[in-house]
């Protein structure tokens, strides 16, 4: 569904991401881990068309995302969260979640979609018009999840959803988007610090280390890698 | 009997007050509406006022093509022309220039393209009075309507109190207050009006959710430029202009635009209203050059004790 191929991207002189390759399939949830200033977010905002890639190239679901402008992707099905939750924060809470709704399709599943985001957020029920500025951190999370699954996207792309929260907050939020992935079926790519919540939901997982893949496999061979265990999960330094 | 006079001059500046600064707040609203979606500062605005009014001229006078439709109808129906012209010019204009110094191409840049907007719009500014001179030549116009000397005439039925509404002025108001409810609904209401809200609330989210922000700029500028020109063929019906009518609007406009707190559109009215208050009243005490002045004074105090503005909430966009 989403192939990225040799994708390298230049902030200026400084190179953010070097010759990644990346695939996801239909269905699946994908995990891309790795240590700050990485290129994670990078990455994403590549996919999404806010940073133009010096070489590679991107296909979704057969199309080449690089022949078409950033705002047209969100209409081919992309939903992206991203990192700081980016709620818009002079907007309440329902009209943010319209603003998910913006494509087509999400007009179209507008009902079902918003009982089911409230179903799984029932705390954006309550808040609907409240201005989404005003929301805690765990709550703008939820919203900013809530958003772009209100675009009835065919991939949802999740930047970091757990940083700053508070453990519980962010099982939650983990709980919640294997939910999602679980019970719809939505493929699902996720970048996370929390290496071990964050491959354990994964079908796949990447390991992305100044601007490379490093490591790639289903999550069982990615937890058993010694470097993994050492650098992220931090056990196995004795050994 | 002093008293009486005294009442009857504090109601009429009231009224007169009310009236003007409704028009004002149209104008305020169009500039606010400029930059609280694009966060550009457009000098240019006053411009776009003038060719409003000369909009209205062409089609009453100029060229005459609305004259078929008498002197009372003809200049307002004009005035509300003027909007959809210059908000197709404001289109090419944000089209050819403005788009190449603002929007998601500036956004990370250092300085916002802030020094960039500065030069082109202050640019456009010295083009359009330029160029009307030589289009429009410098003899005064105006869209000369009967009603504009004549009034209806209320009796409060204190003494022979009496207030005088200028009828060209009133519907001036009245035309006005619907044209800013009008863009309010548009804005609060409609899937464009939150599109253009969330473009200017976030626009690297906005474009997440598949909004052309570039588009929603284009959008927000020609409004922004049409309803300010609505409010110059409004002015066009009982004031004289020139080409460098802009000059003296700019003044109020930034005034009415500060007083309500950047950026919210109801409180650009509510200030470009205070505005035609200040106005009216000074007028009251000082003599006619020094109106501007004292717009400036009122202007200079709320800067100082009330940086948010008066209507406004303090600001909180990150
Ligand atoms: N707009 C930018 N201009 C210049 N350099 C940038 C820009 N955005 C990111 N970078 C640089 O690119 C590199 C990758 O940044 P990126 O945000 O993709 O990392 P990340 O993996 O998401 O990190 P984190 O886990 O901290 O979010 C970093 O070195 C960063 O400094
Ligand atoms: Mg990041």
């Amino acid at each position: 569904m989403l192939d990225i191929t040799g994708l390298s991207v230049a902030y200026g002189g400084l190179r953010a991401l070097s010759g990644v390759s990346l695939l996801v399939e239909e269905g699946q949830f994908v995990t891309v881990v790795g240590p700050n200033g990485a290129g994670k977010s990078t990455l994403f905002k590549a996919i999404s068309g806010i940073v133009r890639p010096e070489a590679g190239g991107i296909r979704f679901a057969g199309e080449d995302l690089l022949a078409r402008p950033a705002a047209a992707r969100a209409h081919l099905g992309i939903a992206h969260v991203p990192e700081g939750r980016q709620v818009f924060k002079n907007l309440t809470v329902r009209e943010n979640i319209e603003m998910g709704a913006y494509p087509e399709a999400g007009r179209q599943r507008w009902a079902e979609t918003l009982e089911r985001i409230h179903s799984l957020f029932p705390i954006l029920a309550q808040r609907e018009s409240q201005l989404a500025g005003t929301l805690s951190g765990g709550e703008q999370q939820m919203l900013a999840i809530a958003r772009g699954l209100a675009s009835a996207p065919r991939l949802l792309m999740l930047d970091e959803p757990s940083m700053g929260l508070a453990p519980a907050v962010a099982d939650m939020i983990f709980d919640r988007i294997s939910q999602i992935h679980r019970e719809a079926g939505l493929t699902i790519l996720l970048v996370e610090q929390r290496v071990a919540e964050a491959l354990e939901l994964a079908d796949r997982g990447y390991v992305l280390e100044t601007g490379r893949i490093v490591l790639e496999g289903p999550y069982q061979t990615l937890l058993s890698d010694d470097r993994v265990r050492r650098s992220y999960l931090g056990i196995g330094e004795e050994d | 009997m002093d008293a009486l006079i005294l009442l009857e001059n504090t109601l009429n500046a009231c009224v007169a007050g009310l009236v003007i600064g409704c028009i004002y707040g149209l104008m305020c609203v169009g500039l606010s509406l400029i930059f609280g979606i694009m966060r550009v500062v457009n000098f240019a605005q006053g411009d776009l006022l003038m060719l409003g009014a000369y909009a209205a001229f062409y089609l009453v006078v100029g060229w005459g093509v609305l004259a078929f439709l008498g002197p009372n109808t003809a200049p307002f129906v004009a005035a509300v022309l003027a909007g959809p012209i210059i908000f197709a010019l404001g289109w090419v204009l944000h089209r050819f220039l403005l788009a190449r110094v603002s929007g998601l191409r500036t956004a990370g840049s250092l300085d916002e393209g802030h020094f960039g907007q500065l030069i082109v719009t202050l640019g456009v500014a010295l083009i359009l009075q330029n160029g009307g001179q030589i289009l429009f030549g410098s003899t005064p116009r105006a869209v000369t309507t009967p009603l504009s000397s004549s009034a209806w005439l209320i009796e409060i039925g204190i003494g022979d109190t009496t207030i005088f509404l200028n009828k060209a002025r009133l519907i001036a108001c009245l035309l006005s207050i619907a044209a800013v409810i009008g863009l309010w609904l548009l804005l609060d209401r409609t899937r464009l009006g939150r599109a253009l809200r969330a473009a200017a609330d976030n626009p690297t989210a906005a474009t997440y959710m598949g909004i052309d922000v570039d588009r929603a700029h284009r959008i927000a500028f020609a409004l922004g430029s049409g309803v300010t020109a609505i409010a110059g063929g409004l002015v066009a019906t009982y004031l004289s202009f020139t080409p460098f009518m802009g000059l003296d609007f700019v003044v109020i406009m930034y005034a009415g635009v500060v007083l309500g707190g950047m950026g919210s559109l109801l409180g650009a009215f509510w200030g470009g209203v205070t505005i035609g208050f200040v106005q009216q009243f000074s007028a009251l005490a000082l003599p006619p050059q020094l109106q501007n002045a004292a717009i400036f004074v009122v202007f200079l105090l709320i800067v100082v004790l009330r940086p948010q503005g008066l209507f406004g909430r303090s600001a909180d966009r990150a």
